[in-house]
């Protein structure tokens, strides 16, 4: 049995789950200023009845992070960068950098060294600050750079925590590495906290299993490793919702999902029965990171999205003013019109008809002004999608081969979670042409995301061998290759070892990995080839544990 | 943002290359590649990437005469290329950049009007099948390219030698010293388009003081007194001072403050083969000078190899150079009218062509009528000889934008004629008022 728990903005769910059937679930009000408080609630409810011993394992989607980043609970980060030449982001990074000399260029090559006294400088002026993040342009193809600085800082300050861009992604992008870092440290300590009290908790109610914490990549990672990289668990409500997707409804091939809730819907395209990655990263306020996370869009618009004609035109949302009329509340909402049109059935219907009487249009019936009300939303979810397939078929790709394949996404069934999905999503479906599937549970889908996910880790190879070596940014690692002649089958071999080296540091099983990308180059110079450069990047397939596998 | 995005079409074409080993193979922009996504110039909010279109093959024969078509010649490479090209023309002129660069390959700059091959890297010529796009389906009528590359752009030279609405300046490492071997000072345009070819050979080893004097004293001035609706930078990198093909001695810095001062509309990649000590930084330079970012601190890591100061006589050189070409800018109607008058009736020009890539020797025959009522139909004979394509001949005529009646007429009797005669195999009309190329 997996148990799930995922903190919500209104509510704290908790589900129990086996072979991808909810056993026991429930629900407690999220406790902002103490979110333990609320999760503990809704685990003490769903655990009644339920055999704490039995429970293979916990994993939390938490706003932990997002909160801290949305309500500007951040520690003081002393931010190092080593930028060499290009673009200046100085302005353009969270906190005012320190930037350092030294530089290593696109092959990883030292051109300039970095300097002691001007790290022993930084942290004269950084003396209020105990965590650090340091960044260096191209450390990910060799981080001595970056750990020279470490090194530096912690003989000369007694740094609490250190964050090293190179360690927090394995991807090209200095930039959006910087950002991680920095998040990463400001958050260290906070969510810290948080994970030893809610490891503490859970212990204390019997259950021995592992807890894993919700990564916005959709994968999961133990309470413990995420320690070193908390910013990962930045924004796992979305993500939490697709996985609960994955393990109710399991689309195969190319779909489109959404997650109706109460003012928002949350949007994802998926390709080959996975949901599709950002590109290159989450973005944190207004800040690119490097942190993976699945594309999503979310628009306004939800059960709760109030309803109103502004010059005779009908409008939906964005906002919320309350619960649906049929529950008390103020004003007519998409659940109002979705109970007079009978594709939900709360409250009190009077009330609902009442709404829809407001809202028709001169002679209109109520049951035309309801179906009216879903027209609109539905559409605005419509014209959403439509915008994110023709962003999707607009992505730039560097192949030939690539450039002249139409790779359009065309998908071929919707999948509607969330309180109003089961009003919206089928009409939603009627306007794409395609076949709709609202799964069973699909009311507490995230939680069943949680429960269900399973731990994910990345590794990213590059070798050169001209030079005679390759790397393993996120283990910080720069060794010789074991031969000059080295092709991308060795690679991919050669990642694949690390994979498991990095998966049992962090005590994570080993299960259908996958190559992410690879890519491979001669080098020649002066009309023959001296070399490759091969890169790879392997990980643990995020997904769903279908039986009782790692439970 | 108040300000608008700058526009980015990036294609580095890593599944192409002429030969494994050719400087034009998968490898050329891998280093940019690593240089740009590193910077995070993708992600920054000035910034917008456009993946390229395909160029058609309507878009090609509105420029080229393929012989036998021009379909024979090119890979889907050189449609995304010149696509791509055509897809940051468009971003500028819809507006919803104020400037692009489209940083592809493979290269275009010595295509010339007839293709039998490639040469110098060449299939296509990506800058004119932009330009000749925006004329025919944007609107643009009067079009200025500058040629950064090292290496005379004489295929682009060829293309507009006799269109006096556009302006073709390039400057480039002296052709006594350099392939192709062309774009002396003497090389201005036929008579009707005299001085809208305006050529800039360098002296080696010119360094960015030289080359900006160039460009402040003449290029700029002549681009101003022009009065482009467009401009388009043919944006090469091998001036750099760490090109293996060419012997110059720019740095990323100065090219930069060049893509800064001439504020083209446009940048089209050409040559650069530098690929890795001048490549990553020229072009990180060029893509934040033209969004208007601050590009001061991009700087080659071994900057210290850059050689610096210009010799007196080159400084000299330069003067002379300018001082004379700007005369030829101030009296080319003049002397327009004065080779015009030596041509009489019809202006006519030999020459052989030669096709390093595809090992083809061409010689070629144009013909252009002087005719007071439009820019005058052109004939053009050409019979090529290679190793692989053996023998092979066409005659094509050329039909201006909005000809006179005499010319539209003298161009389809011209090729009647010659097909009388029957001495080439195949006869073409390339029909630039309606878009059409003609098979006789
Ligand atoms: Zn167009
Ligand atoms: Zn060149
Ligand atoms: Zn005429």
């Amino acid at each position: 049995m997996l148990l799930g728990i995922d903190v919500g903005g209104t509510y704290t769910d908790a589900v129990v789950v086996a072979g991808g059937k909810v056993l026991s679930q429930a629900k407690a009000p999220t406790t902002h200023d103490d979110l333990l408080h609320g999760i503990l609630g809704a685990l003490d409810q769903v655990l009644a009845g339920v055999d704490p011993a039995a429970i293979g394992r916990v994993a939390l989607s938490t706003t932990i992070v997002t909160n801290a980043v949305v309500e500007g609970r951040l520690e003081k980060v002393g931010l190092l960068l080593l930028p060499g030449p290009g673009m200046d982001i100085s302005s353009l990074v969270p906190e005012r950098p320190w930037l350092l000399s030294g530089y290593i260029d696109h092959r990883g090559r030292e051109t300039s060294p970095p300097k002691e006294a001007e790290v022993a400088a930084a942290c004269r002026d950084l003396a209020d600050r105990e965590v650090f993040a340091v960044a260096g342009k191209f450390a990910i193809r060799n981080p001595l750079h970056e750990q020279a600085v470490a090194d530096w800082l912690r003989r000369h300050t007694g740094p609490a925590h250190i964050t090293l861009g190179s360690a927090v992604a394995g991807s090209l992008n200095f930039w959006r590495r910087a950002n991680s870092a920095y998040y990463n440290a400001a958050v260290w300590r906070h969510f810290g906290r948080f994970a030893r009290a809610a490891q503490a908790a859970v212990a204390g109610r019997g259950v021995t299993a592992p807890v894993h914490i919700l990564k916005a990549d959709g994968g999961t990672m133990p309470l413990a490793a995420a320690g070193s990289r908390p910013v990962e668990a930045v924004f796992t409500g979305p993500a939490a919702s697709v996985l609960g997707i994955m393990a109710l409804a399991a689309p195969q091939g190319e779909a489109v999902s959404l997650d109706i809730g109460g003012t928002t819907t949350d949007i994802a395209l998926w390709r080959d029965g996975a949901p599709l990655f950002a590109e290159r990263g989450a973005k944190i306020g207004d800040y690119p990171t490097a942190v993976r996370s699945f594309w999503l869009r979310s628009i306004g618009v939800g059960g709760d999205s109030c309803v109103r004609r502004e010059g005779g035109r009908l409008t939906v949302g964005p906002e919320r003013r309350g619960p649906a009329m049929a529950l008390g509340g103020p004003v007519p909402t998409v659940s109002d019109a979705m109970i007079v049109a009978g594709a939900a059935d709360f409250g009190d219907k009077g009330k609902a008809i009442e709404a829809m009487r407001i809202t028709a249009a001169g002679g209109e019936s109520v049951q035309d002004a309801a179906r009216a009300v879903l027209a609109v939303a539905a559409d605005a979810i419509y014209t959403a999608i439509g915008k994110m397939i023709d962003e999707r078929a607009a992505e730039p790709v560097y192949r030939v081969e690539d450039a002249v394949r139409d790779r359009r996404p065309q998908p071929a069934v919707l999948v509607g979670v969330g309180g109003a999905s089961a009003g919206l999503a089928p009409l939603v479906a009627e306007r794409l042409g395609v076949r709709c599937s609202v799964p069973a549970g699909a009311m507490v889908a995230n939680a069943v995301g949680a429960a269900a996910a399973r731990p994910t880790i990345e590794v990213t190879l590059r070798a050169d061998t001209a030079q005679g070596y390759y790397t393993v940014a996120e283990l910080g690692l720069r060794a010789t290759l074991p031969s000059r002649r080295f092709s991308l089958a060795d690679a991919r071999d050669l990642a694949s070892s690390h994979l498991a080296e990095r998966a049992a540091a962090a005590g994570i099983p080993v299960v259908d990995v996958e190559s992410v990308y690879d890519e491979e180059f001669n080098l020649v110079r002066g009309f023959s080839t001296t070399g490759k450069i091969i890169a790879c990047r392997l990980q643990i397939k995020p997904g769903v544990f279908t039986t009782q596998e790692g439970a | 943002m108040a300000v608008k995005p700058f526009g980015l079409v990036f294609f580095p074409a890593f599944d192409w290359a002429l030969t494994p080993t050719h400087p034009e193979r998968e490898e050329r922009l891998l280093y940019t590649r690593d240089q740009i996504v590193e910077e995070g110039l993708l992600d920054i909010p000035g910034i917008r990437e456009y993946k390229p279109r395909l160029a058609t093959l309507r878009d090609a024969d509105r420029v080229h005469i393929g012989v036998p078509d021009i379909a024979s010649h090119i890979t889907d490479a050189h449609l995304v290329s010149a696509g791509g090209a055509i897809t940051a023309a468009e971003a500028v002129i819809k507006g919803e950049v104020a400037r692009a660069f489209a940083l592809v390959r493979p290269p275009g700059h010595h295509a010339m009007r007839v293709v039998h091959g490639t040469r110098g890297f060449c299939t296509i010529n990506i800058e004119a099948v932009m330009a000749e796009h925006l004329r025919r389906h944007h609107g643009v009528r009067r079009v200025a390219i500058v040629d950064t590359d090292v290496h005379h752009g004489d295929g682009t030279q060829d293309i507009f030698y006799h269109d006096p609405d556009t302006l073709f300046i390039s400057f480039h490492q002296d052709g006594r010293t350099l392939y192709p071997g062309s774009g002396f000072t003497d090389e201005a345009g036929s008579p009707r388009a005299y001085g809208t070819t305006l050529n800039l050979p360098l002296p080696p080893g010119t360094t960015d003081e030289g080359l900006h004097y160039v460009l402040d004293n003449l290029i700029i001035p002549v681009l101003e007194d022009f009065r482009p609706d467009i401009v388009i930078n043919s944006a090469g990198q091998d001036n750099h001072y760490s090109d293996p093909l060419a012997n110059m001695a720019i740095t990323a810095q100065g090219y930069a403050s060049l893509a800064a001062k001439l504020k083209a509309d446009i940048a089209v990649l050409e040559g650069g083969y530098s690929i890795e000590d001048a490549l990553p930084y020229v072009n990180t330079g060029i893509i934040l000078a033209m969004a208007g970012l601050d590009y001061s601190r991009v700087v080659e890591p071994d900057i210290a190899a850059a050689p610096h100061g210009l010799t007196d006589g080159a400084r000299a050189y330069l003067r002379e150079l300018v001082a004379r070409q700007s005369a030829l800018w101030r009296d080319r109607e003049q002397l327009g009218t004065v080779a015009a008058a030596k041509a009489g009736d019809f202006w006519t020009r030999r020459r052989g062509i030669y096709y390093d890539d595809s090992g083809i020797s061409e010689q070629q025959v144009e013909k252009l009528r002087i005719c007071p009522r439009c820019h005058g139909y052109l004939t053009v004979a050409s019979e090529a000889e290679g190793h692989h394509c053996g023998y092979q001949s066409a005659f094509a005529a050329v039909v201006p934008r909005e000809p006179c009646p005499a010319c539209r007429q003298g161009a389809k009797d011209a090729v009647l004629a010659a097909k009388r005669q029957g001495k080439y195999q195949h006869y073409i009309i390339q029909d630039k008022e309606n878009d059409l190329l003609e098979r006789v």
